[in-house]
């Protein structure tokens, strides 16, 4: 009911929004506050489902959809995934009405209102549908809502192609692999989401795969899981910042919500599967980080860490899944809360990132951080607030992130310590991948930080406007979820353990035990908060009895001469000598250049009277550059090949790689060529190796497959080992797992 | 037995407290060694120390309150860690808990995390290459250390750092000790890497460009100062005893009482030694040849894993 209501809200906000298009400030304020009231409604849904024993509310709407009725229906994870939008929502809408006011003139805001309003009801129904294709109606809605959001600033090019890629990228995802998931789904079982587990448990495992895999595709493009994440750090950049914050915060998440319906489901897949789902999340969370490491632009490097956080909550889901086959409930617990407490940590932090990125933004006028610097001093509550989620975001205690990471560390040491070897290489694969992630996390934002926030502006900055209350308001609200999550776990772990358990079925002592574990978790971390505040205060008052120049604290703080910072003997510093986010970041990317290809345009000063020398870097997307622009370069030309008919005779552009770019591709067969000129021995002795491997390789599957033919029992088993830690277990199932998703398989002779 | 323990813990803070400074004096007496000086006093360390609280602190004027609070988290975190880790006896002062050594590694990068803020809140370059440069190894010895903690957790079956640290330790050593030996070079590899000693980082160059350390504090003064310097031979400490209690295994719980705190403050300063030994025997490596050792530290961890999960 709470649920209907909150909706009607958010009509009557739309409606007010687009009545009200003569006086739009009216409007705005009118929306806004209609997203706000939905919100805290459906807070209280999601609570009462919460805190009540996670009691099913259901509801049967007599709609006539095309293939049965549309049911609403909130259950713990339905519940968990609104308390997220809820709580986003209204610290949205309420920066939404200080920051738009700016653009009220400059561009179409109350269709911008009555968008918002739009955007947050198809979340809402989304996360609550209970039928196929009420939640299909919901994935589109915020699919195109979506959309036009990111287009709002549509005369400028970049954002129409992030805009188009984006539209682009989620259809392409929803039609090859989310339509015909819920095809096989409904062809099977009618278009109730309830009897779905049933029905799934009497059919075969290779349906399981099958479903499983075309989710972790279709849900997955959603979601920004690489390589299928192209779109995500063009699009989220160019939205106005409020969509932005909406769109890494809540709106990827509607993958993970989609995945994890779909996973519980299922009943406990075979390891091939788990394979990749942990694999997807290792190679989402490194490269995403690293690719936002190298990132110059703000909004870009927060839109690419988004692909990283979503590479975590991979990770957790993979070892819950691997908790389940292995059938180690503790384990599924515990990675699957970590991944719940983490999809709510990353709303927060983010959506509190973007916004604070955009108010920078408003006031400064630029996004790039090479021309940005030293707006501690201008800005300080926007600092202290960036500052919040970037330790948050970093996984670092006393603040919510390190919670949810602390959870998927425990179900990974867990799951090491109690199982065989090919499981306990998985969680320990997952381990090292999130240290180095968290690793590289805090370099990415000890950069993002420092460079935009601390040492000297490295442009003039003039005047800057003060920030509107309403903005600063409204990003108090995740900055106080951040710190409070973190201190005080143990408030949110009962939430999200009820949440977890609706989506996997535990034995009730298992449950018990992970509860537990969590209850002394979040008990030992506010132990320990308060521990570490003590110290601080502790250290203060030594700063202090021990007698920091007191007349030197109170000194106008722009003295100049002695009290500049030491330069080292160098005594004509200028802000330009700073050290700026390309070069901190640059003994990283180098490290990892194998992995991200950063293109360098190097121009020394050369000779007795040199001229100015120039020095670019820039780091184009592997993906993107390599994988699917030729793809769609193939696709056009064979168009084009087919076209007997043009409205306009224009030849369509596709984005070709930057030039002086070299790719993977083309840098490994250059290298190898170059090295076979010069007559490089290693590389002759690996030519020898080489072939000797593929001859091998022919040998052993010829003389395979003829004891295969001889044996006629089994009339056609695939001998394929994928290259995982789990080779030793070669099941069917796995094989097509791992085939289908096109990850390269290898033959391995033994001798 | 309660009334050892209480007495032993007391013990176990006041040790903690008071003698990292001690384990820098015996680093610096044992270069001095080699060099064939007297090197300084035994105390000096302490002296320096107390000589820096007394002073006042300059700020300078590009700074802001990041740089002030730089120092104090990093300390706090790092004395916040202290008291999880097992020094002289086998158990943490607090609570120990499930997953508890997570939270002792995320407290290390918390300091690091501070540090590199308050130096480039200088805006100076140099201070902004340190940070650069320390985020970066930072980065690259933190999979090695969790490879090492991997092993240790599940050669010992838990995944605390009290009951890792107990008699199941012996036992792992007699079961996989090729291991256990591959996780102690890889421990020692981070150790000199996060406690920025030679061959990562030489403390005592004079050369700003090749710091990595200490160009990042370049600009903290008087107590700060004083905090930054307490802390570094803190972590010293903290990260040597997680060394150590790997490296040498005590049996049976009754050990921990008597002869094992004996044992345990005798290799701390052994350990001080053999870095003193190190860094007067080699070299700081050239900075890119830094990632090819920490990359070594992490195979021969990820070698241990592959052994003790061969022997499962």
């Amino acid at each position: 009911m709470l649920l209907l209501t909150s909706l009607g809200v958010l009509l009557a906000g739309m409606i007010f929004a687009v009545i009200l298009i003569r006086v739009p400030r009216a409007g705005l304020f009118a929306a806004m506050a209609a997203i706000v009231v939905a919100s805290v409604l459906c807070l209280i849904a999601s609570g009462q489902v919460l805190l009540g024993g996670g009691g099913m509310a259901s509801r049967v709407l007599s709609w006539p959809l095309p293939l049965g009725t549309a049911t609403l229906a909130i259950d713990g994870l339905s519940a968990w995934f609104l308390v997220s939008i809820s709580l986003l929502s209204i610290a949205v809408a309420v920066y939404s009405s200080g920051y738009m006011r700016g653009e009220i003139g400059h561009a179409a805001v109350p269709a911008f209102s009555a968008l918002l309003c739009l955007l947050v009801a198809s979340l809402i129904v989304l996360v609550c549908a209970g039928d196929v294709i009420l939640f299909l109606i919901a994935w589109e809605m915020m699919t195109m809502t979506a959309f036009l959001l990111v287009n709002f600033h549509d005369q400028q090019d970049e954002v129409r192609h992030g805009a188009w890629m984006y539209l682009i990228a989620t259809h392409l995802g929803t039609a090859l692999f989310v339509l015909p998931m819920f095809a096989i789904l409904v062809w099977q079982g009618g278009t109730q989401f309830a009897g779905f587990a049933a029905m799934l448990r009497s059919a075969e495992p290779r349906l399981w795969v099958v479903l499983f895999v075309l989710g972790l595709l279709g849900f997955g493009t959603k979601a920004g899981f690489m390589p299928m994440h192209v779109w995500l750090p063009n699009a989220h950049p160019v939205a106005p910042t409020p969509v932005s914050a909406l769109l890494s915060g809540i709106v990827v998440k509607m993958g993970i919500y989609g995945l994890l319906r779909l996973l519980s489901w299922l009943p406990p897949l075979p390891i091939g599967c788990v394979a990749l789902m942990l694999a997807m999340g290792i190679v989402s969370g490194v490269l995403g980080v690293l690719y936002a490491l190298a990132q110059h632009d703000l909004k870009r490097l927060l839109a690419y860490h988004t692909v990283e956080n979503i590479g975590i909550i991979g990770v957790g889901i993979g070892i819950g899944m691997l908790g389940q086959t292995m059938g180690y409930p503790l384990v599924a617990a515990l990675g699957y809360a970590g991944a719940l407490l983490h999809v709510l940590n990353h709303a927060m932090f983010k959506g509190l990132l973007f916004l604070s990125a955009g108010a920078v933004i408003q006031s400064v006028g630029t996004g790039q951080m090479d021309r940005l610097g030293g707006l501690a001093k201008k800005m300080p509550i926007n600092a202290g607030l960036f500052l919040v989620a970037a330790v948050s975001i970093c996984g670092l205690p006393p603040f919510n992130g390190f919670v949810s990471e602390w959870m998927i560390y425990g179900g990974l040491f867990s799951g090491a310590t109690h199982w065989g070897a090919s499981a306990a290489a998985l969680s320990v694969m997952g381990l090292v991948s999130l240290a180095a992630m968290g690793g590289l996390a805090l370099a990415c934002f000890a950069k993002a930080f420092s460079v935009v926030f601390l040492g000297e502006p490295r442009e003039p900055l003039g005047c800057l406007p003060p920030m509107s209350h309403l903005m600063t308001g409204a990003m108090m609200i995740p900055a106080i979820l951040c710190i409070g999550i973190g201190v005080l776990p143990i408030v949110v772990v009962p939430l999200v353990a009820m949440a977890t358990s609706s989506m996997v079925t535990l034995p009730t002592q298992q449950f018990g035990q992970a509860l537990e574990m969590g209850m002394k978790l979040g008990a030992a971390l506010t132990v320990f908060a308060v521990v570490f505040g003590v110290i601080v205060g502790a250290l203060l008052l030594v700063r202090r009895k021990a007698g920091v120049a007191a007349a030197l604290d109170t000194a106008p703080v722009l003295q100049p001469g002695p009290r500049a910072t030491w330069g080292c003997g160098y005594t004509y510093p200028s802000s330009r000598i700073q050290y700026t986010s390309s070069s901190f970041a640059w003994s990283l990317v180098m490290n990892f250049r194998r992995l991200l290809w950063p293109a360098v345009h190097f121009n020394p000063p050369a000779g007795y009277f040199p001229a100015p020398g120039e020095l670019a870097t820039h780091t184009a997307d592997v993906a993107e550059h390599d994988l699917f622009a030729p793809i769609f370069r193939g696709v056009a030309h064979l168009v084009q090949m087919f076209k007997t008919f043009s409205w306009s005779g224009e030849v369509p552009a596709f984005s070709s790689p930057r030039h002086g770019r070299v790719g993977p591709f083309r840098a490994v067969l250059e290298g190898f060529l170059a090295a076979v000129r010069r007559g490089n021995i290693q590389v002759r002795l690996t030519h020898i190796v080489v072939t000797l491997v593929v001859v091998f390789a022919v040998e052993f599957a010829m003389t395979h497959r003829s004891a295969v033919k001889r044996d006629a029992s089994s009339p056609k088993i695939e001998k394929v080992t994928p290259k995982a830690e789990a080779g030793s277990l070669t099941s069917e199932s796995m094989t097509t797992a791992m085939n289908t998703k096109g990850l390269k398989t290898m033959e391995r002779s033994r001798p | 037995m309660i009334v050892l323990r209480i007495l032993l813990t007391l013990i176990e803070i006041a040790v903690v407290l008071a003698l990292p400074p001690m384990l820098i004096s015996v680093i610096l007496k044992t270069k001095a060694w080699f060099a064939g000086r007297d090197g300084p006093p035994w105390l000096q360390t302490y002296y320096e120390l107390y000589k820096l609280i007394q002073k006042g602190v300059i700020y300078s004027h590009t700074t802001t309150w990041v740089f002030r609070a730089g120092p104090v988290v990093s300390l706090a975190a790092l004395l916040t860690a202290a008291t999880l880790i097992p020094v002289l006896s086998g158990w943490s002062w607090l609570v120990g808990f499930q997953g508890d050594l997570i939270l002792v590694a995320y407290l290390f990068a918390l300091g690091r995390m501070f540090t590199v803020l308050a130096a480039m809140d200088t805006g100076s370059s140099f201070e902004g290459m340190g940070a650069a440069r320390e985020v970066t190894f930072g980065m690259m010895s933190e999979p090695a250390l969790f490879l090492s903690l991997a092993v240790m957790a599940i050669a010992t079956r838990s995944i605390s750092l009290s009951q890792m640290f107990g008699p199941g330790m012996w036992i792992a050593w007699g079961s996989v000790g090729p291991a256990m030996l591959l996780v102690v070079g890889a421990l020692l590899v981070v150790l000199l890497t996060e406690c920025s000693r030679i061959p990562v980082d030489d403390p005592a160059t004079h050369l700003e460009l090749t710091m990595i350390h200490e160009v990042m504090v370049l600009d903290h003064s008087g107590p700060e100062l004083a905090f930054i310097q307490y802390g570094a031979a803190l972590k010293f400490l903290l990260l040597g005893s997680i060394l150590l209690h790997v490296a040498i295994p005590l049996p049976g719980e009754t050990w921990a009482y008597v002869v094992g705190p004996v044992i345990r403050l005798a290799s701390l300063l052994g350990l001080a030694v053999v870095v003193g030994v190190i860094e007067s025997g080699m070299a700081r490596l050239r900075l890119n040849r830094v990632p090819l050792l920490l990359a070594g530290a992490t195979v021969l961890s990820g070698l241990a894993v592959l052994l003790v999960l061969a022997k499962q």
